[in-house]
């Protein structure tokens, strides 16, 4: 059995004793009930470490991770989405929306001529939608007003 | 008869234009959610519960909307499993054996319509259960004291723990997860930030709806960029929409059956609507005997697993409006939007907001004539829409999706948090941990916090008082039994699922 089917019971029972650890800290000056804000912390860090030794000593054999490319692709979809968190109060829905969403269905093939065109439609779709149909709020973007 | 006449005013409820344009939009949104794999009802709530928060509309409406949504899917995930052996949710898996058996024999459309029929008595059935049993239950419920309820959530996590997935290890790990995700915030006792690493924006706790749609939906995102593949998918031709007289009288024992044993098992916390399907579709199996051709496009093999999905899913509302608790994924999403509108579910609900629940039953049962009324001429509409291209569609739903997050708070950090989420759902579907007792956990970790200390404060520490009561006594051990449950379902279900297994080209969707 290689390291790496081990990694999630590893990553777990450290999540666990992490977990303890922090909680641990959980000190009031006096005590308002009888149980106090540790025991919930300190049973949850129990379970991951229980069930994190099992899946370490023995790992699920039927699991396993994509092959590279889908990976990247996942991983470049990930990096779009945190992008986009970064970006939407700058540049706005409307910019960042049609970013995120040309760069999504590239990564699921469709041609440049096909996606940027569907993008900007949906953004401005759900601009229309949101903002002027049901008053939602969505940001404008900072540089636009500066 | 008393809950006759609030029925009656229920329907002034459900009529009144407002509540009638929700719940037919909802129906035909879940109808369409249901349909396509890997959207799913839980994201549809998810990602509406902050738009009905920015609009104002009252709670009931709120509700039979989502919930319009929440039964509506229980219909539409039979279209693409019929026609394209690729099931929409989980629970109809099953109806793929004899479904798209008959598909390939020329009569999808005796299987679509047959879908639409039992889903339809299924969903009318659980809603006279609902309006029966429901104030019997809140009845006897409103003797539970704090460590009653206790024992009650503790049962709740067991069963979903132990039902959701193939382990129960892995299970407990997913709730323990989602307990650890409801610690972080402010502690409402002592006033001490548990688990905030400073950041100001986590004080307030999780909010469920941005680790619900993380957790789901961008993992699902993630999760489809697996298979890019540009072709569409091609629908079989399905005939006529239509059922003949005899094949309706053949069902029709089977459906009844269907329904009665749905609604039981969705009461339980955790086993839900795949579970019926399976049980429901092996003991249609047995009762046929030599008679039967399941698996090679019998038409009661659509029958059963139908009528009871739909009447577990009403099932399911029981325990989540009469005590709180939700046993499921979806339903927890449900508790959690009506805790946000205010709306404290549990034995008090019936009396102190007749308008709600009984407006949200009557709602029900229109819902359902117009999925009944609409699903069979509308399939035609239904199917085209299944062929719609995946780098539209997918991108579209996640741009919705982040319409809805951002809702929430306003904020781009619950963005970030979101996608934070999203890649730990994706590793967890990889590693095979269940993703909806994470969402369980979250939602009702804090009140199974406050019920144990509650108890244990009357009791000056005491332990004890947690097992006093034969509720409580008769609670535990049906936690304990949850646990050995899913052994025997298995053995009586067996030959189904190593049928299902070989027969999905796709494999199983997540249950919800």
């Amino acid at each position: 059995m290689r390291l790496s089917a081990r990694m999630p019971g590893i990553v777990l029972t450290a999540a666990g004793i992490a977990c303890a650890g922090e909680a641990s800290s959980f000190d009031v000056a006096f005590l308002t009930d009888p149980v106090g804000p540790k025991a919930l912390p300190l049973l949850v860090a129990a379970i991951f470490v229980v069930v994190g030794l099992h899946e370490a000593v023995k790992p699920n054999a039927s699991s396993g991770w994509p092959n590279r490319a889908a990976t990247a692709r996942a991983g470049a979809a990930t990096t779009a989405f945190l992008l986009y968190a970064l970006l939407l109060p700058w540049f706005g829905f409307f910019s960042s929306t049609t970013l995120v969403v040309t760069a999504l269905s590239r990564l699921f093939g469709a041609p440049l001529k096909h996606s940027a065109p569907a993008a900007a439609g949906l953004a401005g779709a759900l601009w229309l939608l949101f903002v002027l149909g049901l008053g939602l709020p969505l940001p404008v973007g900072e540089l636009w007003i500066l | 008869m008393d809950s006759l006449g609030h029925l009656i005013g229920g329907f002034g409820v459900a009529l009144q234009p407002l509540n009638l344009l929700l719940v037919l939009g909802g129906v035909l949104v879940g109808t369409f959610i249901g349909m396509l794999p890997g959207i799913g009802p839980i994201n549809a709530i998810a990602i509406l519960i902050p738009v009905t928060y920015t609009t104002g509309i009252p709670p009931e409406s709120a509700l039979i909307l989502l919930v319009g949504i929440y039964y509506g899917s229980q219909y539409g995930n039979s279209i693409s499993t019929i026609l394209l052996n690729v099931p929409g949710t989980a629970s109809a898996v099953v109806t793929a054996l004899d479904g798209h058996a008959m598909t390939k024999q020329g009569r999808g459309g005796p299987a679509l319509a047959m879908s639409a029929v039992a889903s339809f008595v299924g969903g009318t059935v659980s809603i006279f259960g609902l309006v029966l049993f429901a104030p019997v239950l809140a009845g006897w419920a409103i003797r539970f004291g704090p460590a009653e309820y206790f024992a009650l959530m503790v049962f709740a996590f067991s069963a979903l723990s132990s039902f959701s997935g193939d382990s129960l290890l892995r299970g407990l790990a997913s709730t323990a997860i989602g307990l650890w995700l409801a610690t972080v915030g402010l502690d409402p006792h002592s006033a001490i930030p548990r688990y905030t690493f400073g950041q100001i924006e986590l004080l307030d706790g999780m909010d469920f709806v941005v680790v619900t749609i993380g957790l789901f939906a961008v993992s699902e995102v993630l999760l489809l960029l697996e298979e890019t593949g540009r072709g569409r998918e091609a629908a079989a031709s399905y005939g006529r929409v239509m059922l003949s007289a005899k094949e309706l009288t053949g069902s029709a024992w089977t459906m009844v059956r269907g329904s009665v044993l749905g609604f039981l098992v969705g009461v339980l916390p955790g086993a839900g609507g795949t579970i019926a399907s399976f049980l429901a579709y092996s003991t249609e199996e047995r009762i046929a005997g030599e008679s039967g051709r399941f698996g090679q496009g019998d038409i009661r093999g659509v029958a059963a697993p139908e009528s009871a999905n739909n009447a577990a899913a009403n099932g399911a509302l029981i325990p989540l409006l009469t005590l709180g608790v939700p046993g499921s994924g979806t339903t927890a999403v449900l508790l959690g939007a009506l805790l946000g509108l205010g709306i404290t579910p549990g034995p008090l609900l019936i009396e102190e907001r007749p308008d709600l629940f009984w407006g949200l039953a009557a709602s029900m049962y229109l819902g359902n004539v117009f999925l009944l009324v609409l699903n069979l001429p509308l399939v035609g509409v239904f199917v085209r829409a299944l062929t719609l291209p995946r780098w539209f569609l997918i991108p579209g739903v996640a741009a919705l999706a982040f319409v809805a997050v951002y809702a929430v708070n306003g904020s781009s950090f619950d963005l970030g948090l979101m996608t934070a989420f999203g890649v730990l759902g994706w590793s967890m579907r990889k590693l095979d941990f269940p993703l909806a007792p994470v969402v369980l956990g979250l939602v009702l970790g804090p009140l199974m916090e406050k019920n144990l200390r509650r108890a244990m404060a009357l009791s000056g520490g005491d332990a004890g008082v947690l097992f006093d009561s034969p509720i409580a006594i008769t609670l535990w051990g049906l936690a304990v039994a949850s646990l050995l449950a899913p052994v025997a379902i298995r053995t009586w279900t067996k030959s189904v699922t190593t049928d299902v297994e070989s027969a999905l080209p796709r494999g199983t969707p997540d249950e919800l």
